[in-house]
């Protein structure tokens, strides 16, 4: 057994540690928030220039041949600076599906992604299916020689930005996945912000006619390559949590030390400590289960869907933990959204209704 | 011991019931509350007005001030009734704060000058309390007041003010003197918000609200005979009056109100794990009602509860805060889609519950409760050094 991160990894995390504090502090990141895209294109583009882009990809359609731990690596440090940028739903969800799909150009559009030119957004939620995402109501149908998707997603990531979509549907009673581009007829978008400043949409299909070519997987090779989106999807965003985990604890921390009431620095205060050392172990505890989940996916283990469920049980409540604590550490600052605390609060709250939010991972992990 | 109401109660509750359903009950602050949306000032001007013109204005004040003279199992009825009715909360800061500090401690003069206007709802009072650098240790506060001829010269800044924004007076905790104990230099000054030198600067909460404000005081010159009681008395004050915001303050009915709310919405969910927490909460909020109502029933008698209050500080901010919880879980992924507390135009509105956006605004907002008031840490506090001695 081996728990070090390789001399290329703490590289990585380097690279991106060193980008975020130039280019992501808290200022910086409440431009972004408030352009209309809702993340920076500049950024976007020195990810593809350092790489970035590239990580996960096989070498063969130009990417690094990076695995999980590279993926997290990257998200935890993401998740410190609450970054913004369409990482997730562009380069993991759509990546992971296009790579593992048999799509004849799959390797020219992955290329696209990894320049940076092109974004693909994964539909997979609906109105009213709730985490059943494979029971979906949205079905393609047979069209003369073709086919032709009807219904309505919800909650698609970055879908305002997206070129090109992947959608989750029915056929024949088994999921599909077909992928549509983002001026297809009959398909029309529909833009949110989410309520940690990121942004997400909502897909309605008229009759958007499908070629054999876009169906990407059909039947078990849907759900298998469906499944694995998700499992990596909650790895990278439970990172993400634990590289938000940490800022949180830190920053409160350091708060508490400078703010002094009743002539004397608030950090001196016991029941504070405690709080603070709470925060720790359950980030500890959390990053953890990380770990476990990204070695056990990296393996192959069968064993690695109940561990990223007991992640993400962790994530949920170490989050809720985290999160309300380094509000309330920080008294009314806390609260103002002139203040990077709140942010990370809100992202964890954001981050445990994706996927799958904490009960549901616990009546899954019961289940097994 | 008897756990009943009497009959008398009963009937007082009825009335109230029905009088709150009458027709000149703001029809337009009915629909909003209905549907969530966020009262606009006038709104909230119009609802006491309304309960002014109802008599119910002064619900915890003496009668020889212009009150009811309820007695404060009347006064408990009497907020549950409101929360039933899913009615606006009354604001607090003239009535239930500056109103009974004046009426206690201030002349004459002050009393005829404010009280009418608070009981009609003429005047909207804010409360300049906290500072930057005073909020838990609020007697270290250096917002400073000092006497020039027939004025007061007040220079510093007040805040986390809520309301300030709609304000048209200010109750403040200045320091007119440094003294050797912080309490001791603290006086108790009202000032008009439109005296030259006061800005008011919106503070913007995680929820995208514009509840709270940073207000500025740079020589702003307050007319002398607007100090209540004595100079240097003003924490004397303003522990009296934390005392008399007991009421009310672990928010029951409304979490009352709000739970079964989510137990209507969440019904056919069939979610066996949701409706186990809300069974929890609920046990929670009675153990909480029985102990707001012993309370009561000690003032009643004539007690007076000092550090018990602060557990329903505790308690009822943990409940709030337990619910908001609740709706967000229920609410599952579609809480995702935000834009802020006013939730979105019926032309774009998300796709999931109604509740989603609402429930996000709630959570994130009622962070401050157990911040507010005398953070839940310092009740705490309260409690061990006045209660268990230690």
């Amino acid at each position: 057994m081996n728990l070090n991160y390789s001399d290329e990894q703490n590289m990585l995390r380097e690279q991106v540690l060193k980008f975020c504090e130039t280019n992501y502090d808290f200022i910086d990141r409440e431009k972004i928030l408030l352009s209309e895209e809702g993340y920076s294109n500049d950024n976007w583009k020195q990810f593809a220039e350092l790489g970035w882009l590239a990580v996960p990809f096989k070498e063969d359609n130009g990417g690094f041949n990076f695995g999980p731990i590279e993926l997290t690596v990257l998200f935890e440090e993401f998740g410190k600076a609450l970054v913004v940028e369409p990482y997730l739903s562009s380069v993991v969800m759509s990546g992971t599906i296009l790579e593992g799909s048999n799509h004849p150009e799959k390797t020219s559009i992955i290329e696209k992604i990894i320049s940076g030119e092109h974004q693909i957004s994964v539909a997979y939620a609906e109105p009213n299916i709730g985490y059943n995402f494979l029971d979906c109501v949205t079905a393609v149908s047979k069209d003369g020689d073709g086919f032709s998707l009807n219904g309505s997603k919800s909650i698609v990531l970055n879908a305002g930005n997206a070129n090109q979509f992947i959608v989750l549907a029915t056929y024949e009673d088994a999921p599909s996945l077909a992928i549509i581009d983002a001026d297809a007829k009959g398909l029309s978008v529909q833009s949110f912000k989410t309520l940690d400043g990121q942004t997400c949409g909502e897909l309605t299909f008229e009759n958007v006619s499908l070629t054999q070519k876009s169906i990407l997987a059909s039947g078990d090779d849907a759900e298998t390559l469906f499944n694995k989106m998700v499992n990596i999807s909650i790895l990278c965003i439970s990172a993400e949590a634990v590289g938000a985990m940490t800022a949180s604890y830190m920053k409160t921390v350091q708060y508490t030390k400078e703010r002094e009431q009743f002539a004397q620095p608030i950090s001196n205060f016991q029941v504070l400590q405690h709080r603070m050392v709470d925060m720790f172990i359950e980030t500890e505890l959390t990053k953890s289960l990380l770990i476990k989940a990204t070695l056990q996916l990296d393996s192959g283990d069968p064993e690695t869907e109940n561990t990223i469920s007991a992640l993400k049980v962790q994530v949920g409540k170490a989050g809720r933990l985290v999160g309300q604590h380094a509000v309330q550490l920080h008294g009314g600052m806390g609260v103002s959204n002139e203040m990077s605390i709140g942010h990370y609060l809100k992202r964890f709250t954001a981050i445990d209704s994706m996927f799958g939010n904490t009960q549901y991972h616990i009546n899954k992990y019961k289940a097994k | 011991m008897d756990i009943s109401f009497s009959e008398q109660d009963l009937q007082f509750q009825e009335e109230i019931r029905s009088g709150l359903i009458g027709d000149d009950y703001p029809s337009h602050v009915r629909e909003k509350q209905e549907k969530g949306t966020t009262l606009t000032k006038q709104d909230l001007i119009d609802f006491h007005k309304f309960i002014h013109r109802k008599g119910w204005m002064g619900y915890n004040w003496p009668v020889e001030y212009g009150g009811t003279g309820w007695s404060p199992v009347q006064i408990y009825l009497f907020l549950n009734e409101l929360a039933l009715a899913q009615c606006p909360t009354i604001i607090p800061f003239g009535l239930g704060m500056v109103g009974p500090v004046i009426y206690t401690f201030g002349n004459q003069e002050q009393k005829d000058r404010f009280l009418p206007d608070i009981l009609e709802f003429n005047t909207w009072w804010c409360q300049g309390y906290s500072e930057p650098g005073s909020g838990s240790d609020l007697a270290s506060l250096k917002t400073k007041a000092v006497l020039e001829g027939d004025h007061y010269i007040v220079n510093g800044s007040k805040t986390w003010t809520t309301l300030a924004h709609n304000a048209d007076w200010i109750f403040c905790l200045v320091r007119t003197e440094t003294t050797q104990k912080k309490q001791e230099g603290i006086s108790f000054l009202l000032i008009d918000m439109s005296t030259p030198g006061i800005e008011v600067k919106p503070i913007i909460t995680i929820d995208g609200a514009h509840e709270v404000n940073s207000v500025f005081f740079s020589d702003v010159k307050v007319p002398a005979d607007q100090l209540i009681g004595e100079e240097g008395k003003g924490w004397t004050y303003a522990k009296f009056l934390l005392a008399h915001e007991r009421f009310g303050i672990a928010g029951v009915p409304v979490v009352k109100v709000q739970i079964e709310k989510l137990k209507k919405i969440t019904s056919n969910y069939n979610d066996s794990d949701l409706s186990k927490k809300i069974a929890e909460l609920e046990i929670d909020i009675e153990a909480l009602e029985f102990t707001e109502l012993r309370t009561l029933a000690a003032i009643a008698e004539g007690g007076h509860p000092g550090a018990e209050s602060s557990i329903l500080k505790i308690r009822g901010t943990e409940i709030q805060q337990r619910l908001t919880e609740l709706y967000v879980e229920a609410a599952g992924q579609y809480i995702l889609p935000y834009e802020g507390p006013e939730g979105f135009e019926s032309n774009r509105k998300p796709a999931g519950p109604d509740y989603a956006s609402s429930s996000v605004a709630k959570y994130l907002n009622y962070r401050k409760t157990s911040i507010y008031g005398g953070s839940n840490e310092i009740q705490k506090n309260i409690i061990a050094k006045a209660i268990l001695g230690v």
